[in-house]
């Protein structure tokens, strides 16, 4: 993982091998099953021969006797190809799902840039359902080849004549048949689209349901989306027109073919060349040809899609880490945790709109940072929390540079809680204590920073208390709520230094007084930094930095600057 | 973008994904007359589509006794012209049976999307016009299921399923009907397979529908806990919950992988049974034309026929079996659908009453969400026309519950609220001619350009009046800004706005709709510090001129207000202006000072 240049054929070649036995075991039975199928026609003109032409009953019955057999045969194959052939699709897919989270993942990060969840989440689905899928077509595609190779060697012991006509013709039949469908193709992409929006679109309202009901907007919403069924209606009648007049011609041009073998067949059956059960055998091959080779045009698309998916896995698979990584020394150094002070230098530190900054943190020291500029805020969380490598400067734990430290350590020394974390779901319990050391037996219990936080109050006001499911990423939640809950877990965490980041936006004055005074209490003697412009927050810390256009502007007491500094009043205050 | 679903602060005692009540399933009884309702009006095309297909299907069935006699012909050395006269019938036959494919096939999926357009349609219309308390009771998932997934494989159904499977049972039906016009016989034949095959049909579905039931709640199991993982990865990585949450997609993909396996191995045991029947009625068959020939009843032609006819009608049944699975489902969306539309249609029979003002009345109010667990408690409070009332509280206090009942969401468990002398509840919409309007802190950005999602609330606003609406709220630098102006498209999968600026494009909104009445619950809560100050000013300026209830956590807020209503566990314990109640040296008084501590205390 992380190999730059990861092409979706390594993906597509790497599947292929891994269930090389299922693929295999697959291709041999699903032979066996095509093979079957296209002696059928020929058993059946067989029966015809020996037993209704000839009238003999012995002969009838042994025919019947073989295609009971191959029906058998045909149906086992059929059966356990098809399972192997599923199973390691969906063994295949299943995998390349685990190997994608965990690459998203990954401490270095850099998968999800540039990327939304939900594309996100349709690659570890659909692509690679579709990459699965491929090993699928594999199978399907030998069995075809066998159909057809059998089919036509019963053919041409017939005749070579009407061998060569069948086998000629059949492909040519498909082949305009493709031939008609291309330009449709094209088009009902554009039209898919359009259906696809109508979707898109009904599902837009319904999201904003509370929105427009709020503002009365329904008779409005229900008029645009009439116009927007209505475009995408006359858009799929078009296709749905196309399409059925291509099977139209489908239909005549494979009714033709049969009259062509049928004429041809008969003629050389009235002259005696070949006999009666054979000319019958001849037309049923005909008919059964159609269905391999058409097969073959499935597996064609079939694996061209998984090609397209398995290049989009490679993508993420493959994709630039957001930061520089160092190997760690042993192989298990990143599980231990790392001893830490809780020293905090940041030194020239330089990213995005950050210049240079200075700041130093002492061990057990509560600083607050006031940016100016949100963005300021943002990229010095960026780079405490190793989301980013600076562009210049460095900052230092215990006098060592992150960037030489593990990268899953450095984050168990400096925990970086940042003002949209996520909840997942569990109970209200289980995300207090989701990252708490020592299960929650460690000295910050998880009913402490629930009590610090204000959290104790969000349970008492639930049906279950703790024990209440949070769903939907929190959502379940009030923002209020959701907030306290994020900084019980930050807390609970009891990370040797803690960057909190305006913790307190979403709750009251009541609340928030009680949130400063527990972080003060509970980070007692552990090295705490609040990034946030919050007055009641910034009111228990040590000291504070003011951060303006990228440079530290001020640092002192926050009743002194409160005093004393405009900007930092501006900051602050409204 | 959409905040916290309207659970609010007050009211999270419910979890809005909650197994409550979902929304209505219809009957089949119902839908069998909900869809009869959506074709009627195409009677006509509908008769002339069953027409061409079975005329198509009939010419299709000509195919195997022309083939049959050419063998008869071959069979008695026969004149060649008179195979080549009966290929060429075989050709007329393949061109007529093409046009009528074609024209039957465009006939019946016109049909069938325009029945699908009409029922998509009426059911936005009425899922919008869903009473709010009863789609969040439902859980807000479930009409977003019924109108994304229900639609999409209805949709699915009628593009793939329906042509293909009204052209089968038509198929194995005129084929039957052809076999015994060969000989009754061969039917007889024929039909060994069937009950073969009903029995296999019957012991699938029965497994299938429950099992695929599962599937979907599995495979939507996976797609959330794929997206809260991705979604959230990082705080995952600050917390290094990576390892927990890697094995529980692993353990959701799982099970995904063992039901999908149940499935194959199911649809496999189907096939294996089919094949059963499929070589019963083949031998069957053979046997009679051998028998029906030895008693010189039939020719070696038309024992080929029926023999050909069998064969041939191994893709039909197949087809129509395999496609009662997608029926199977495409019945059970479409019950879905058409409990919905329908529903009993909302308000009264009188059409919406209309207020005879924007002041309020609140009378002995009280409410509870669970019976047993009150929220509010005997409210009394009135709002006069054109006053402006905050109303302030700790977390949990019921404002929001308040907000909710004089908004008309929902009406309360006892007392009265009236809006300008009417229930809110039985008032129309603010666009039709309403009264009330509320902005909460759940905020949504409509898919679309900038302008039509202001439209929604004026639909006939000129450019002007959505540029001064936005200049009103300080939006309309930004929004000029924008890549293409007002024209940009917004929204998931376009230009992403943010809290504040989501906020303000509700609060322009607001002042397009021009409720008498405004009533806002936090509007202000997710823009950050810096940007709710900025937003405190464009609410004051959009509620200007209304009656307006505020519902607000920034006291600077409440202070501007005419008066201020505070409320403390579910009960009003305080009412007056900013001084008043300073002076009182209560609640609010202890609030002020809690929050003009940490701020600027001459603001």
């Amino acid at each position: 993982m992380g190999k730059p240049e990861l092409r979706g054929r390594d993906v597509l070649r790497s599947v292929v091998r891994g269930r090389r036995r299922s693929v295999a075991l697959g291709v041999l039975l699903g032979a066996c099953h095509q093979g079957g199928e296209a002696i059928v026609p020929v058993l059946i003109g067989l029966a015809v021969d020996q037993g209704v032409v000839e009238g003999d009953a012995a002969g009838l019955m042994l025919w019947l006797g073989v295609l009971a057999v191959v029906y058998v045969g045909l149906s086992f194959g059929f059966r356990y190809g098809a399972l192997a052939g599923e199973r390691a699709s969906v063994t295949a897919a299943h995998l390349l799902r685990v190997a994608l989270v965990e690459r998203v993942l990954a401490p270095e990060g850099g998968a999800e840039d540039g990327r939304l969840p939900g594309e996100l989440a349709n690659i570890a689905t659909e692509d690679a359902k579709r990459v699965g899928a491929v090993t699928m077509a594999l199978i399907v595609g030998a069995g075809a080849a066998v159909g057809l190779v059998v089919g036509a060697v019963f053919l041409l012991r017939m005749s070579v004549g009407l061998g060569l006509l069948v086998l000629l013709g059949t492909p040519l039949l498909l082949w305009l048949g493709h031939l008609l469908s291309k330009p449709l193709e094209r088009r009902s992409e554009t039209e898919q689209e359009c259906a696809a929006h109508a979707s898109g679109v009904a599902a837009d309202l319904v999201a904003g349901l509370r929105v427009l009901k709020g503002i009365g907007a329904e008779p409005a919403a229900t008029a645009r989306y009439r116009g927007i069924s209505r475009d995408s209606l006359s858009a799929t009648l078009r296709a749905a027109r196309a399409e059925a007049w291509q099977n139209g011609v489908v239909t005549l041009l494979t009714g033709a073919f049969i009259a062509l073998v049928a004429l041809v067949g008969g003629r050389l059956a009235a002259r005696g060349d070949i006999g009666i059960g054979e000319l019958v055998s001849c037309v049923a091959l005909a008919l059964f040809l159609i269905g391999p080779l058409s097969e073959f045009s499935w597996v064609n698309a079939e694996l061209a899609q998984g090609r397209a998916s398995a290049a989009r896995i490679a993508a993420v698979l493959g994709a630039r880490p957001a930061v520089s990584t160092v190997p760690p020394r042993t192989p298990d150094a990143a599980a231990r945790p790392l001893a830490a002070e809780g020293r905090l230098r940041l030194r020239d530190l330089s990213y995005g709109p950050l210049d240079a900054v200075d700041i130093d943190i002492e061990a057990g020291e509560t600083v607050g940072v006031v940016a100016a500029n949100p963005a300021d805020a943002s990229a010095l969380l960026h780079c405490l929390g190793r989301r980013t490598d600076p562009d210049r400067g460095s900052v230092e734990l215990d006098g060592r540079a992150l960037t030489t430290l593990d990268l899953a350590q450095a984050r168990g020394v400096i925990l970086v809680a940042e003002h949209d974390a996520d909840l997942f779901e569990g109970t209200l319990l289980d995300n207090v204590a989701a990252a708490a050391p020592a299960g929650g037996q460690g000295p910050v219990t998880p009913a402490a920073a629930m009590a610090a936080s204000g959290t104790d109050e969000v349970a008492r006001s639930l049906p279950d208390g703790t024990g209440t499911a949070v769903t939907a990423r929190g959502r379940s939640l009030s923002g209020g709520q959701r907030q306290r809950v994020a900084l019980a877990r930050a807390l609970a965490a009891d990370a040797p230094v803690l960057v909190l980041h305006e913790p307190s936006t979403a709750v009251d004055a009541v609340t928030e007084m009680r949130m400063a005074a527990g972080i003060k209490e509970l980070r007692r003697g552990r090295t705490t930094v609040l990034v946030t412009n919050s007055p009641a927050l910034l009111a228990v810390t040590d000291r504070v930095v003011l951060l303006r256009n990228g440079r530290v502007a001020a640092a002192g007491d926050h009743g002194h600057l409160v005093g004393t500094h405009a900007d930092y009043r501006t900051a602050v205050f409204a | 973008m959409t905040e916290s679903p309207a659970a609010g602060r007050d009211t999270a005692a419910r979890e809005p994904q909650a197994s409550g009540p979902l929304l209505p399933v219809a009957t089949p009884a119902r839908t069998r007359a909900a869809v009869a309702r959506l074709l009627r009006p195409q009677r006509t095309l509908a008769v002339t589509a069953f027409a061409v297909m079975t005329a198509a299907t009939a010419v299709g069935l000509l195919v195997q006794p022309l083939l049959g006699r050419i063998v008869d012909l071959a069979a008695e050395r026969g004149p060649s012209d008179a195979i080549t006269l009966t290929a060429a019938l075989l050709v007329a036959v393949a061109v007529a049976q093409g046009v009528t494919t074609g024209l039957g096939l465009s006939l019946i999926s016109r049909l069938g999307e325009t029945t699908l357009a009409r029922l998509r349609e009426r059911f936005v219309e009425r899922a919008l016009q869903l009473p709010l308390d009863r789609v969040e009771k439902a859980g807000a998932g479930d009409l977003t299921a019924r109108v994304t997934a229900d639609v999409s494989l209805i949709a699915e159904a009628v593009r793939n399923a329906l042509p293909e499977l009204a052209r089968s049972l038509l198929t194995i039906v005129l084929t039957f009907g052809a076999l015994a016009l060969l000989d009754w016989r061969f039917l007889l034949a024929a039909l060994i397979a069937v009950p073969v095959q009903a029995l296999t049909a019957r012991w699938y579905v029965r497994r299938a529908v429950p099992l695929y039931a599962e599937q979907r709640v599995a495979g939507s199991a996976q797609q959330q806990q794929l997206l809260d993982t991705i979604g959230g990865s990082s705080t995952l990585r600050a917390f290094r919950l990576e390892r927990e949450h890697t094995r529980r997609v692993t353990e959701r993909s799982r099970s995904v992988v063992g039901l999908t396996m149940r499935g194959v191995r199911l649809v496999l045991g189907f096939y294996g049974r089919l094949h059963i029947a499929e070589y019963l009625g083949l031998a069957a068959v053979l046997v009679t034309g051998y028998w029906l020939v030895r008693q010189g009843t039939a020719s070696i032609g038309t024992a080929t026929a029926a023999a050909l006819y069998f064969h041939s009608l191994f893709t039909p049944v197949n087809a129509a079996l395999v496609l009662l699975d997608d029926a199977q489902s495409a019945h059970a969306s479409l019950v879905r659908l058409v409990g919905v539309t329908d529903g009993p249609a909302p308000g009264n029979a009188k059409g919406p009453r209309v207020a005879g003002g924007s002041d309020v009345t609140v009378r002995g109010v009280g409410h509870a969400y669970r019976p047993g667990h009150p929220v509010l408690h005997d409210i009394d409070l009135t709002i006069r026309q054109g006053e402006r009332v905050a109303l302030v509280g700790a977390s949990g206090a019921g404002k929001t519950t308040l907000a909710r009942l004089i908004a008309g969401i929902q009406p309360p468990t006892t007392g009265a609220v009236l809006v300008g002398g009417a229930p809110p509840t039985e008032l129309g919409p603010v666009a039709a001619g309403g009264t009330v309007a509320l902005v909460t802190q759940e905020t949504h950005v409509f898919t679309g350009p900038l302008a039509e999602d202001l439209r929604l609330a004026r639909p006939d606003a000129t450019d002007e009046e959505l540029r001064a609406a936005l200049d009103r709220v300080d939006a309309l630098v930004w929004a000029e800004e924008l890549p293409d102006g007002l024209a940009t498209v917004v929204g998931d999968g376009g230009h992403r706005l943010d809290g504040a600026r989501t906020q303000a494009l509700a609060l322009a909104r607001l002042i397009l709709a021009d409720p008498p009445l405004v009533i806002l619950d936090e509007a202000t809560a997710e823009a950050g510090s810096a940007g709710a100050r900025a937003l405190e000013k464009a609410v004051a300026r959009a509620v200007d001129g209304r009656t307006a209830l505020v519902v607000a956590h920034r006291l600077s807020q409440a202070a501007a207000a005419d008066r201020i209503v505070v409320m403390e566990a579910g009960r009003i314990v305080e009412s007056g202006t900013h001084d008043e109640l300073r002076a009182a040296q209560g609640p609010y008084a202890a609030l002020w000072e809690a929050w003009s501590d940490t701020r600027d205390t001459d603001s």
